[in-house]
């Protein structure tokens, strides 16, 4: 049960992008609900196989921005290029088919179905096999549904979940929930996988596992990480390059070190007044 | 200790994936099937094949489509009546215009039609949830009941308004009408029961049931994995109101025998809840307990007090039933949502550790 | 075709208005009727998310005792008051037997709980006062009967029920005190508290199972009112149940949690469905009036799903 993981079968392949060319392009996105403002006149990249993190005080924008990436809320001004294809408008299970995948703040699992079907769940675009075929569930269906399976057992293996493998996820412990989301985003094979808040909650170790799965993910696989987090230390360790974002604009962008030596973003976090003697 | 998998190891995925992973189990299936298909019908009576057998086995065929859109898609549908309705209507206008077609091409075509109503009736669906929904479906039943009364195509014009099924031959055996016993309308019944059941039990282990319990654990995060809603909850419409129309063609045909409007009301949309959450939602074999339950106590309250030598009039029995399942769905809500299918499971658990109370 | 669907109905309206005003009073009295279920909803509903199934029947339940009562032989207001006597006893038994062990449970768990108390108090019902219609005992309780006429222009001619106008006006007062009651006084403060976050309602010290019990029992009042003016429209019988299932209509009108939602929309359904029977109903059979209401609420609801007066709902993750 414990062979290693060949990466090639889990890498999302065919988005035809060398590392470190841009895979995700969000120019000047603007996005309003009714009179609020939550995200203004926002521009960054993504490049092919970083880690990627969005920070930021509460309230800054970051969750909405991912919602915007994944189509679930429209923006009312700007636009997403994704794989070379710009977009202004588009169903969330189209951005699920063009390859983005993500896990959510607060666990957002099947409640009622086991971590197997969770995952199998992230999967539902591997599987194309027709309405009589389900009906059978013999022949081309079940043949489909097994490989689909031996992916998903692979992702098993990977987050070290057998043992939870049949559990209903709602009686899993918090931590083991986020890593059944991760495992469930991981099964779509993404090209670009957006992560908020992957560690919320957890305890120092719990903490040390997910990071170490999150840079396994992206250096076996290949796959690019947009992720959210409030640990300033993990992000700083895990992250190639850092978007800061407050009050719904961007006012950093770079790597972790330049980040960090930004005025702009030490006052946003240490709540200083932009004259010089402020009490720090 | 004598139920248990220890030894019963899985090489395969396949393997691991059927229905009945555990050998008890499997034997316990074969033996009720046998039960059912040999035993049955040579031991029981004819008011228990006609009163009891036949519309539990109905019945449970309406629960499980109430169920697949219920219990497996999360959609809310106090419908089921009129869906029923719709299948029987078409199943009586397609064996009036077309008498020399089989009844059982007539009985799994007329699904169909209560499919298309489903799959109108579920459109509003796409943009509503909840108890909103609940109330589309409302309208879907007010409005077939009042199709039923007042469309008079619909049951050939007759002076009575209600719908009498002709006497009907499936391979040289009277099946249908006033002619037909018992045991042949009950082998038809169970045959369809049977099959569908199993088609049903691998839509919902494949690709599709999957699709249908991401929409009702998580619509948001289902979209977001690339599940169409649109699709996702119109199939499982499609799929339900086709099990409800099949189960309303068996009712009227191979039960009822004949049908006014009223049969298709909304008690009998509440009734088919009702089964459902006592069962359990989101279970297959639910739906079968579920349905027993809710058919065979109203008939026990009536017989059993004057057996033991109380007298209870019919209405106080009918009384007294709707207060025990108005309490008891209550109870089961309270207690164990999971209705008498989790029952089941646990007694199973607890089956597997004993003698011991735990493993 | 098209002239009949289009240009004879109006051509009647207008060739006719004192039988057009006859018909909107009649559907007017109908609305409020179904506005006073639809606001024993709403009140549950703002105050605990529970959609109570049950009002309909606590209507028939609370007119039932009423008559009971008085067929028993007690005096008609002494009934009057044990039958509230007897609505705030169910509303505690139902705080204490289902809300109270359903906390936090989805609200689809909810609505089911309460339809398995609509069973349960039809058989209940059933069981102590039978199934008989049961004539409402309208002039004991001092309720005007009879009718006026009015003529309106040549020769038409109007006639409204004292009753009816007898039951706008309850409705109005009824609403009122309500409107009063949450808005003026301590524990209509902590009633809307609580509608808003239960949890924080708790913790500055609301207790939750009292506010419910007020809230079941406030609702409990306004089904024995509307119990008692529909009872004498028509008379005291479980098929009142069927009856008030389109208050959800209503709702899906005026929005769940929006009093003067449940009293626009009752009175958009009540006169709509009437017009509609009156004028169109002859042209696919009549009888419409049993679908129309929920067809009304299934077309509004594609274009504005959270209800007249609701709030717009986004949504996230």
């Amino acid at each position: 049960m414990n062979r290693a993981v060949d990466p090639r079968d889990l890498a999302m392949d065919g988005d035809g992008l060398a590392k470190g060319e841009v895979l995700l392009e969000v120019k000047n996105v603007s996005l309003r609900f009714g009179g609020v403002k939550a995200i203004t006149d926002i521009s960054f990249d993504i490049r092919k196989g970083e880690i990627r993190a969005i920070i930021g005080p509460n309230g800054a924008g970051k969750t909405s921005m991912l919602n915007v990436i994944n189509g679930f809320y429209t923006p009312q001004e700007g636009t997403i290029t994704f794989r070379g294809e710009e977009r202004k408008k588009i169903a969330p299970y189209q951005a699920a088919a063009s390859g983005i995948a993500r896990t959510f703040q607060n666990v957002a699992l099947f409640k009622g179905m086991t971590t197997l079907d969770n995952i199998m769940a992230g999967r539902t675009l591997a599987m194309h096999r027709n309405f009589l075929w389900q009906l059978l569930y013999f022949g081309p269906a079940l043949n489909e549904e097994i490989a689909n399976r031996r992916k998903v057992e692979e992702i098993i293996d990977f987050l070290e979940i057998q043992h939870i493998r049949k559990v209903p996820v709602g009686r899993l412990p918090y931590g083991l929930q986020k890593r059944v989301e991760l495992g469930r985003a991981l099964a779509a094979q993404p090209s670009l996988l957006l992560l908020d808040e992957p560690m919320a909650g957890m305890n120092l170790e719990e903490k040390e596992d997910m990071s170490r799965f999150i840079l396994d993910v992206n250096s076996q696989f290949g796959t690019t990480i947009a992720l959210i987090e409030h640990d300033m230390g993990v992000v700083m360790d895990i992250s190639d390059r850092v978007v800061v974002l407050d009050y719904g604009r961007k006012i950093g962008d770079g790597t972790p070190d330049e980040v960090k030596a930004n005025q702009d973003v030490i006052d946003a976090y240490l709540g200083v007044s932009h004259q010089d003697e402020g009490e720090g | 200790m004598f139920y248990r998998e220890a030894g019963q190891f899985k090489t395969t995925y396949a393997a691991d994936q059927q229905v009945f992973p555990i050998l008890q189990d499997r034997i316990g299936v074969a033996v009720i099937l046998f039960i059912a298909i040999a035993v049955v019908p040579f031991v029981a009576n004819d008011f228990f094949m006609s009163a009891i057998a036949i519309p539990f086995l109905i019945l449970a065929l309406a629960t499980i489509g109430l169920n697949v859109l219920t219990g497996y898609a999360g959609q809310l549908s106090l419908g089921t009546g009129g869906f029923m309705g719709v299948g029987a209507y078409a199943c009586y206008k397609l064996a009036t215009i077309f008498p020399d077609v089989p009844i059982v091409a007539h009985i799994l075509l007329s699904g169909i039609f209560a499919a298309a109503a489903g799959v109108v009736f579920g459109l509003p669906s796409l943009r509503i949830k909840g108890l909103y929904l609940a109330v589309t479906t409302l309208a879907a039943q007010f409005f077939f009941e009042w199709c039923f009364i007042r469309i008079p195509w619909l049951y050939n014009y007759n002076a009575s308004g209600a719908i009498e099924v002709p006497g009907l031959t499936l391979l040289g055996v009277t099946v249908t009408g006033p002619a037909a016993g018992s045991i042949p309308r009950y082998y038809v019944v169970l045959a369809i029961v049977i099959l569908l059941t199993v088609l049903v039990k691998n839509l919902l282990r494949g690709r599709i049931g999957r699709q249908w319990m991401m929409i009702r654990d998580m619509d948001i995060a289902a979209e977001l994995m690339g599940v169409r809603p649109l699709y996702a909850k119109l199939s499982a419409f499609a799929v339900s109101s086709y099990l409800c129309g099949v189960a309303g063609a068996m009712f009227v045909f191979f039960y009822l025998g004949a049908a006014e409007p009223s049969a298709f009301s909304i008690t009998l949309s509440f009734q088919v809840l009702f089964m459902a959450i006592l069962g359990g939602l989101g279970s297959l074999v639910g739906c079968f307990f579920g349905a027993a339950f809710i058919w065979i106590l109203p008939i026990l309250l009536r017989a059993g007090p004057p057996m033991i030598g109380i007298p209870i009039a019919a209405e106080t029995a009918t009384h007294v039933t709707s207060m025990i399942i108005g309490a008891l769905i209550v109870a089961f809500l309270i207690l164990e949502p999971h209705g008498l299918a989790r029952l089941w499971q646990i007694g199973k658990e607890k089956l597997r550790v004993w003698p011991f109370p735990y493993a | 075709m098209l002239y009949q669907i289009f240009v004879d109905p109006f051509a009647q309206m207008v060739s006719m208005p004192d039988f057009l005003i006859q018909v909107i009073w009649e559907g007017f009295v109908a609305g409020i009727l179904y506005a006073l279920i639809a606001l024993g909803f709403v009140l549950i509903f703002k105050a605990s998310g529970v959609f109570n199934f049950a009002q309909g029947i606590m209507v028939v339940f609370a007119g039932l005792t009423l008559v009971g009562l008085h067929e028993a032989g007690v005096p008609a207001f002494l009934a009057l008051i044990l039958a509230i006597g007897v609505m705030a006893l169910l509303a505690i038994a139902v705080e204490r037997f289902v809300m109270r062990p359903l906390v936090n449970q989805p609200e689809i768990i909810l609505l089911m709980s309460t339809i398995g108390m609509t069973y349960f108090l039809i058989g209940f019902g059933e069981f102590v006062f039978g199934g008989e219609p049961k004539q409402m005992i309208t002039e004991e309780l001092g309720l005007p009967t009879g009718s006026s006429a009015f003529e309106i222009g040549e020769q038409g001619l109007v006639i409204l029920q004292h009753i009816d106008i007898a039951a706008a006006v309850i409705a109005i007062i009824m609403v009122a005190s309500l409107a009063l009651f949450f808005n003026k006084t301590r524990i209509g403060r902590a009633l809307r508290a609580v509608a808003d976050d239960h949890q924080a309602a708790q913790s500055v010290g609301i207790s939750l199972n009292q506010i419910w019990a007020i809230v079941w029992f406030a609702a409990g009042i306004v089904a024995l009112a509307t119990g008692i003016m529909w009872g004498a429209r028509s008379d005291v019988s479980f098929a009142l149940e069927i009856v008030a299932l389109k208050a959800l209509p209503v709702l899906i009108l005026g929005g769940f949690t929006s009093i003067p939602g449940a009293i626009v929309g009752g009175l958009i359904i009540g006169i709509g469905e009437k017009i509609g029977e009156i004028y169109w109903g002859p042209l696919v059979g009549g009888g419409i009036e049993s679908w129309l209401a929920y067809m009304i609420a299934l077309v509004f609801l594609l274009f504005r799903p959270q209800g007249l007066f609701g709030e717009r709902i986004i949504e996230r993750v």
